[in-house]
């Protein structure tokens, strides 16, 4: 793990370097002044979801407005108090962006205590002990469960029919999926609510098996559940479960079979696997740093507030994966986009929690 | 890697008749080569405690260097925004090794922030290391220390909390919370160190294999408790709430959560430790019925009973590092506690389980862990690269130390074997 982390962060740093040439020349240069402080969570970078999004968004960020940035990526939740108090107490940072829900409760304390210091929280909100949302902080919240919604619809469709395109296949007979999650946590469950809520959405016998890793890192305990579940006959698994997930993508490919993935258009983010992952349940968090960065650039960043991003937002969505774009049938896509637009209107009530 | 080279090296360097060294002539005659290493054993067993110094003195020395060329090499392959040197024909590095110490050593030591944060982590490695070191002065090998560490910190986390609405905010109050947590710190911990201690004393269950698998079960069972039952609903995150103000150890530098109360106590108990070993009759049972059962039955010793206690008192200090890391350090339990559990036995691995010697260890463990959070956050080092140059240190420092402790076992050196009736103990 720690080496594919180095491997990944080489190759990271690679394109950074290519995208400072292309881009950086045409960039508007606005935001030089600009320092931003980004403490990721506990799965660490090249993650190839949850924080290489967010990493992608500060880069994007940095090649438009010409900021510069400083990543910290804590070992465990304990360290993230630490960071956050590096970064909020040296004075040289504009906007500290903390990323995910572990940090939440040392970030109420310490941007009460550096109430000067801007902070952007994804995942969670930041309310003091009264309800109040934190004055210095920006929440942003994603409404996980209507993009997983969407996905399970897909999986429950794909599973019920005939499906044979890339590295995998479905019969119609026996409709199973699976769910993957990673730590059993609240966000994860509304995952995991949405998915099961679609696939039900499509056909009410599909039979839906979820298991936990127990850990965002561990891909090899990834692997042995979706392995289980493939050899129990599911034909899709989603993955909730950030580097553990890699795993997941490994058995999909072993069991000819296909999988799903989160946060990052995985097809693209993890190419390897492209060939069987049919779709991925992205969720912008590169959108939510790049605009609470966009708004320090342009001196109008709004603390105390709270964006809860849906599919209405765009700040969830289905997306296809590269290798099966426009080899889905017809009546499937077709089907996709009604059930978007039944959750958009309200039509379709998504439940949060299993 | 290479194990010999570490010990050979070092004894290369210190020893002036020259036993080590294992160069390619040496290679050419195998006998040769292994008298050798035996001789090197037999000094390395019976090097004096200022040799013992110098030699780990001298593996530091190494390891950096070492570990800078390993940095400096990096340097080219990795890509980076602002590289730090350029040197015709080879590129560009990233790195400069030279700076990446100098920041390590700043943010272990440099300021009082950064010395506090230092602290802190020696704290909690002080009980984690001494929690191994008892159990390996009776003969056991406790592997389960993080598992006694997170339940104790758990337990001590959840009898704090109702403690904010009834007891006044005060050091009067304070000085029934602490002490408190730390009972039901140690209670808690000590308990999950007597079921493996029980198991090996009546069932002959092998205590390492027991340990290892008692940390998973103490993980999930924290983990689940937490998620379903216990845990703060207010958040996403699988933590319990805080604890309230009175059951926090008070920082003694602004800003950081390091208490020097916390230092001083885990101090005394290294103390206490080392008199309870070496000068009561009672830590004299306890390392002889570790080590040699029969011997120590035959002299009257309850040898069973004293590895269920042993056991239980590396288990509570466990615990114990649990609460202090409740109390001082995150005020909450939180799923995914750092290692320390397992660092604590590196921690007293390279101290020889020596309870004194668990002191110098820790603080070598503790400003390594906050130099490469130094080094992490402001060079653009990847942070595997500072677990690489951590670990490397680590390696080079410990190996002569076990390389001596493996000497002792298979009789090299000249003293006389340890037996049960000395107390496995030599002077």
């Amino acid at each position: 793990m720690d080496r594919r982390t180095f491997v990944a962060s080489l190759g990271v740093g690679a394109t950074v370097g290519l995208a400072g040439c292309v881009i950086g020349d045409n960039g508007d240069e606005s935001g030089e002044d600009i320092n931003v402080g980004m403490v990721y969570s506990s799965g660490g970078l090249g993650d190839e979801s949850f924080n290489d999004m967010a990493h992608n968004g500060v880069e994007q960020a940095e090649a438009d407005f010409g900021i510069s940035y400083q990543n910290a990526e804590p070992d465990s939740p304990a360290d993230m108090n630490d960071y956050q108090r590096e970064f909020a107490g040296s004075d040289e940072y504009d906007l500290v962006c903390c990323i995910g829900f572990d940090h939440v409760t040392d970030l109420v304390q310490n941007a009460q205590e550096f109430s000067d210091q801007q902070f952007v929280l994804v995942d969670a909100v930041a309310e003091t002990e009264d309800g109040d949302l934190v004055e210095n902080v920006d929440n942003y919240v994603f409404r996980e469960h209507e993009g997983s919604f969407q996905v399970g619809h897909l999986a429950g469709l794909l599973t019920t029919m005939e499906f044979d395109h890339g590295g995998a296949s479905t019969a119609s007979e026996d409709p199973h999926i699976g769910f993957v999650g990673g730590e059993e946590t609240a966000i994860i469950d509304r995952f995991e609510a949405g998915y099961i809520a679609g696939a039900e959405y499509a056909d009410e016998d599909i039979e839906v098996s979820t298991a936990y890793a127990g850990s965002w890192d561990d891909p090899g305990t990834g692997q042995e559940i979706a392995t289980t579940m493939y050899d129990n006959g599911a034909d899709i698994v989603f993955h909730a479960a950030g580097a553990t997930g890699g795993g997941v993508f490994e058995a999909a490919q072993s069991a000819e079979r296909y999988a799903i993935g989160v946060d990052d258009d995985q097809s693209i983010s993890a190419e390897g696997f492209s060939d069987v992952i049919v779709a991925s349940m992205v969720k912008r968090v590169n959108t939510a740093v790049y605009e609470s960065i966009e708004s320090v650039v342009d001196d109008d960043f709004e603390g105390g507030s709270v964006e809860d991003l849906g599919l209405e937002e765009d700040g969830v969505e289905a997306v296809v994966g590269q290798d099966f774009e426009g080899e889905l049938p017809e009546e499937i896509t077709d089907a996709l986009v009604e059930s978007r637009e039944g959750i958009i209107d309200g039509d379709i009530d998504v439940p949060e929690e299993t | 890697m290479s194990s010999g080279e570490g010990g050979n090296g070092d004894d290369g360097e210190t020893e002036s008749g020259g036993s080590g060294g294992s160069s390619d002539a040496d290679r050419g005659r195998g006998g040769d080569w292994r008298d050798r290493g035996r001789q090197t054993l037999d000094w390395l067993v019976n090097a004096s405690a200022a040799q013992r110094m110098a030699i780990s003195l001298a593996a530091l020395v190494f390891a950096v260097i070492v570990g800078g060329i390993l940095v400096f090499v990096s340097g080219f392959v990795a890509t980076c925004r602002q590289p730090v040197l350029y040197i015709p024909l080879l590129g560009e590095s990233c790195y400069n090794p030279a700076q990446v110490y100098w920041t390590m050593l700043e943010g272990a030591f440099g300021s009082t922030a950064n010395l506090a944060r230092t602290l802190q982590e020696t704290t909690l490695l002080l009980f984690t290391g001494l929690s191994v070191a008892v159990a390996f002065r009776a003969g056991l090998f406790n592997v389960g220390t993080q598992g006694q560490m997170v339940l104790g910190a758990l337990a001590t986390g959840l009898a704090l909390v109702p403690l904010g609405s009834v007891l006044p905010d005060s050091i009067i109050g304070m000085l029934v919370a602490i002490p408190l947590g730390l009972v039901v710190g140690a209670i808690v911990g000590g308990f999950w160190g007597f079921i493996p201690g029980a198991m090996k004393a009546y069932a002959d269950a092998n205590e390492v294999i027991t340990t290892i698998m008692l940390n998973f079960v103490a993980t999930g069972l924290a983990f689940y408790l937490v998620s379903e039952h216990l845990g703060d609903p207010g958040t996403g995150s699988v933590q319990t709430v805080p604890v309230p103000s009175v059951a926090r150890l008070p920082p003694t530098i602004d800003g950081s959560r390091f208490s020097v109360i916390a230092l001083v106590g885990a101090l005394l108990v290294a103390v206490a430790i080392y008199l309870l070993y070496d000068r009561t009759v009672l830590g004299y049972e306890l390392r002889t019925s570790g080590l040699q059962e029969s011997a120590a039955e035959y002299s009257g010793v309850d040898a069973k009973r004293n590895v269920v206690t042993s056991m239980s008192l590396s288990g509570a200090l466990g615990g114990i590092a649990g609460a202090v890391y409740v109390m001082m350090v995150h005020y909450r339990w939180q799923t995914g506690m750092p290692a320390l559990g397992f660092d604590g036995i590196a921690v007293s691995v390279l101290a020889g389980n020596n309870p004194i010697g668990v002191v110098p260890a820790a603080l070598l463990f503790g400003g390594l862990k906050s130099g490469s959070f130094a080094v992490d956050f402001a060079l653009g080092v990847p942070g595997e690269l500072v677990v690489v140059l951590r670990g490397l240190i680590i390696l080079f420092v410990a190996m002569p130390e076990f390389f001596r402790m493996l000497g002792k076992y298979y009789d090299f050196g000249s003293d006389p074997e340890p037996v049960a009736t000395d107390g496995g103990e030599r002077r």
